[in-house]
C-alpha cells in the first residue's frame, strides 16, 4: 500500500482491539487518508470497526495553536475507556509547532497514550508510517525472557490481501520445526497481545517494508530477525533454515524439516504435470521478485519461457511459500491447459 | 490610495513611527488607516489613547458575522485603526493569522482611504509576514533602522524579501526608503545614509532620539497629539511630507554580510 505517512500509520493503528486512534488533523486530511483504508475494509471480511477520533483542526487552531483542540480530542478518546490511545498527526500540527507530546504528558490518560508523529511533509511515505506505528507499539512491551520455540510475526496488516492464507503457509512451515506463533504484530491483536512481543525467541518480518521496525525490535530485545515471509519454493527451504537457526532448533530437526518440505513441494508440483513442456510468456512483472518465483516454477516444471508462449497473468502480490506458488500455477493451468 | 508598510527589527520603533506618521497624515486632512500586523497588537495604542482594541483574529472566530465596527476603530485624527492580533508567543502560526486578516479585510472591502499604513512585526520571518508586500497591498516599503549592526542586518534581510518579491511580474512592492530611528550613536546618520545609498535607495528621514516620545507614550498619545509644537512632532510631519512626495520606488540590492559588517566598522 502506498500513500502518506499518516495512511501507513492508520493501516496499523486502526485495527488494534480496544484501541482508539486520535488523528490530530483537519477533517479533510483525516477523511482523505482514511478513505483508502475504508475502500479496502469494504473489500475485506473485517468485522472490527476502527475507532477513530479526529481533532478537526480549523483555521483558528492553526493561527492560535491546536493544542487545546488536541486535548479535547484526547478527552473524547479517553471517555471510550480504551486500553490504548494512539495519537497520530497530519502535516498541519507539525508545521505550526503544536507540542503534541507535551499535551499527552499533561493529559489525565497519559499512561495509555502513545504519540506517533506522522507528518507526510517530512518526507516519509506509508511504509514509514507503518514502521513508526509498529515501533511506537513495540515500546509498550516490557523486557521479558524469550520463550523457547516461539516467534512473533511482525508487519502483517489487517487489510492485506490473502493475509490468512499467507499466515497458514508460514504456520505450516513453522509446525515442521515445532515453532509456535505467539504474537501477530499487529494482525487482530489486542494491546495485551502486543505487549507479549518481548517474550518470543525470534521476530519474523512480513517483508522488507517493516525492516525498520525489525531493526528496532532486534536492538531493543536483542533477538534475531528473519527478514521476510518465504518467497516461492526455494524460499520455504531458506525460511526453515533461517527460523530454525534463529530459534536454536537442532540441525537434525532442521534437516528433517527441509527433507519433508522438499517431498511436500514435489507432491504439490506433481499436480501440474500438464504444464510440462508448455511455452509461456510472463509479460510485465507486477511486483518486484515475482519473476524470480515464476521462473523457479517454470524450471521445476520443465516449461519454456518464450515470447511466442501463452501470455499468463502473474499474481499482483508476491506469492508466499508453496501455497502462493500453487495458486499461481492454478491460474496458469486454467489459462494454458483449459484455455 | 497610498499603501505603505514599515518593516524593521523588533523594538526599533516601528509602531511609534507608524502611529506618528498616521497622525501626521491625518493632520494634513488625509483619510488614514493603520493596520498593526503583529500578534502583540500594540501598534495603534497611542492613536487609541491607550486602548487595546479587539483584534481581527479574535473577532473573526468569536462572531458568526463580522462588520466593520467590530474590527475598525477610529482613533486620533479619525485614523481608522485595525489590529490583526494573533497567537500567544510560542504557539500557533502568527503568519497564517496575518494572511487570514488580509483575506477578511479584502472580503469586507475595508482597505480604502488616502493612506493605509501597515506596521509589520520585526522581520519577514515567514511567508505570512511577507503578506503585506504581496498581492498588491503595500506598494511602498520603508525600512526602520538605527545604526546598530543587528538593526541594519534586519533591514538588509527585508531588502532580500523585497528583491525576491519584486522580481515577480505581478509584484507592485518596492522599497521607498530608509527611516533612521536614532539610538544616539556616533556617525549614525552618515552610516544609515550610506547603507540606504548602497542598497540603491535613500534615507528619507532621520528621527532623533527624544524625551518627547517617551512623554507622549506615558500619556498614551502620539507625539503629534501630545506635543504638536515640539521639534519631534515637526520631524514626524516632515517625514510624512517626504513620504507623500516620494516617487522614487526601487527594487533594492541587498548587501552581502561582509559588506554590511565593513560598513558598520567604517563608522565606528
Amino acid at each position: 500500500m502506498a500513500g502518506c505517512t499518516l495512511t501507513g500509520a492508520l493501516s496499523v493503528s486502526s485495527f488494534i482491539k480496544n484501541a482508539v486512534t486520535v488523528i490530530h488533523a483537519p477533517f479533510g486530511c483525516a477523511h482523505q487518508v482514511f478513505s483508502m483504508l475504508h475502500a479496502m475494509i469494504n473489500d475485506s471480511e473485517l468485522t472490527l470497526a476502527p475507532q477513530i477520533i479526529v481533532s478537526n483542526l480549523s483555521d483558528r487552531d492553526v493561527i492560535f495553536g491546536g493544542e487545546e483542540c488536541l486535548a479535547k480530542a484526547l478527552d473524547k478518546a479517553a471517555l471510550k475507556n480504551p486500553d490504548l490511545i494512539i495519537l497520530v498527526t497530519s502535516c498541519v500540527p507539525e508545521t505550526i509547532g503544536d507540542d503534541c507530546q507535551a499535551v499527552v504528558n499533561e493529559h489525565p490518560a497519559r499512561q495509555k497514550i502513545i504519540y506517533i508523529p506522522t507528518s507526510g511533509f517530512l518526507g516519509g511515505c506509508a511504509k514509514d508510517g507503518e514502521n513508526a506505528c509498529l515501533i511506537g507499539l513495540a515500546k509498550l512491551a516490557p523486557h521479558a525472557l524469550p520463550a523457547e520455540k516461539t516467534v512473533a510475526l511482525v508487519g502483517e496488516k489487517n487489510l492485506e490481501t490473502e493475509v490468512e492464507e499467507n499466515y497458514a503457509e508460514v504456520k505450516r512451515l513453522l509446525d515442521r520445526l515445532g515453532v509456535t506463533v505467539t504474537t501477530r504484530f499487529c494482525r487482530n491483536s489486542s494491546v495485551d497481545d502486543l505487549k507479549k512481543i518481548s517474550s518470543v525467541s525470534c521476530f519474523i518480518l512480513r517483508d522488507e517494508r517493516c525492516a525498520a521496525a525489525g531493526k528496532f525490535l532486534s536492538e531493543k530485545f536483542d533477538r534475531p530477525v528473519v527478514s521476510e515471509f518465504p518467497r516461492g519454493l526455494a524460499g520455504c527451504i531458506d525460511f526453515l533454515k533461517s527460523v530454525g537457526s534463529a530459534c536454536g532448533i537442532s540441525q537434525n530437526l532442521i534437516d528433517e524439516a527441509v527433507f519433508d518440505e522438499e517431498k511436500y513441494q514435489a507432491l504439490a508440483l506433481a499436480k501440474f504435470e500438464k504444464l510440462r513442456d508448455k511455452k509461456i510468456y510472463l509479460g510485465a512483472e507486477p511486483f518486484d521478485g515475482t519473476f524470480e518465483i515464476a521462473r523457479e516454477a517454470i524450471k521445476k516444471l520443465g516449461m519454456e519461457e518464450s515470447m511466442d508462449g501463452a501470455e499468463i497473468k502473474l499474481p499482483f502480490y508476491l506469492p508466499v511459500g508453496v501455497s502462493g506458488t500453487v495458486k499461481m500455477l492454478n491460474l496458469w493451468k486454467r489459462a494454458i491447459v483449459y484455455g | 490610495m497610498r499603501q505603505i508598510a514599515l518593516y524593521g527589527k523588533g523594538g526599533i520603533g516601528k509602531s511609534t513611527t507608524s502611529a506618528n506618521l498616521s497622525a501626521a497624515f491625518s493632520k494634513k486632512g488625509l483619510d488614514v488607516m493603520q493596520i498593526g500586523c503583529d500578534p502583540k497588537h500594540d501598534s495603534t495604542r497611542m492613536l487609541m489613547h491607550g486602548r487595546w482594541i479587539p483584534t481581527v483574529l479574535d473577532q473573526m472566530y468569536e462572531r458568526l458575522e463580522i462588520i466593520d465596527t467590530d474590527i475598525i476603530f477610529k482613533g486620533f485624527g479619525n485614523v481608522r485603526c485595525v489590529e490583526a492580533g494573533g497567537p500567544e508567543p510560542g504557539i500557533g502560526c502568527a503568519g497564517r493569522g496575518i494572511i487570514a486578516t488580509f483575506q477578511l479585510l479584502e472580503k469586507m472591502n475595508a482597505l480604502y482611504g488616502d493612506v493605509v499604513i501597515y506596521d509589520v512585526l520585526g522581520d519577514v520571518v515567514c511567508g505570512g509576514f511577507a503578506m503585506p508586500m504581496r498581492d498588491g497591498y503595500a506598494q511602498e516599503i520603508y525600512l526602520v533602522t538605527s545604526g546598530e549592526l543587528m538593526s541594519l542586518y534586519a533591514a538588509n534581510n527585508i531588502c532580500k524579501a523585497i528583491a525576491r518579491l519584486g522580481e515577480r511580474s505581478t509584484s507592485k512592492c518596492r522599497l521607498g526608503g530608509v527611516i533612521c530611528n536614532s539610538k544616539n550613536m556616533d556617525n549614525e546618520a552618515e552610516l544609515v545614509n550610506e547603507f540606504a545609498t548602497r542598497i540603491g535607495s535613500k534615507m528619507v528621514s532621520f528621527i532623533p532620539r527624544s524625551k518627547t516620545v517617551r512623554e507622549a507614550e506615558v500619556n498614551q498619545m502620539t507625539v503629534i497629539e501630545h506635543a504638536p509644537e515640539s521639534e519631534q512632532a515637526k520631524v514626524y510631519e516632515k517625514c510624512a511630507e517626504t513620504i507623500l512626495g516620494n516617487s522614487n520606488l526601487i527594487i533594492p540590492t541587498p548587501l552581502k554580510l561582509e559588506e554590511l559588517e565593513n560598513l558598520a566598522r567604517k563608522y565606528l
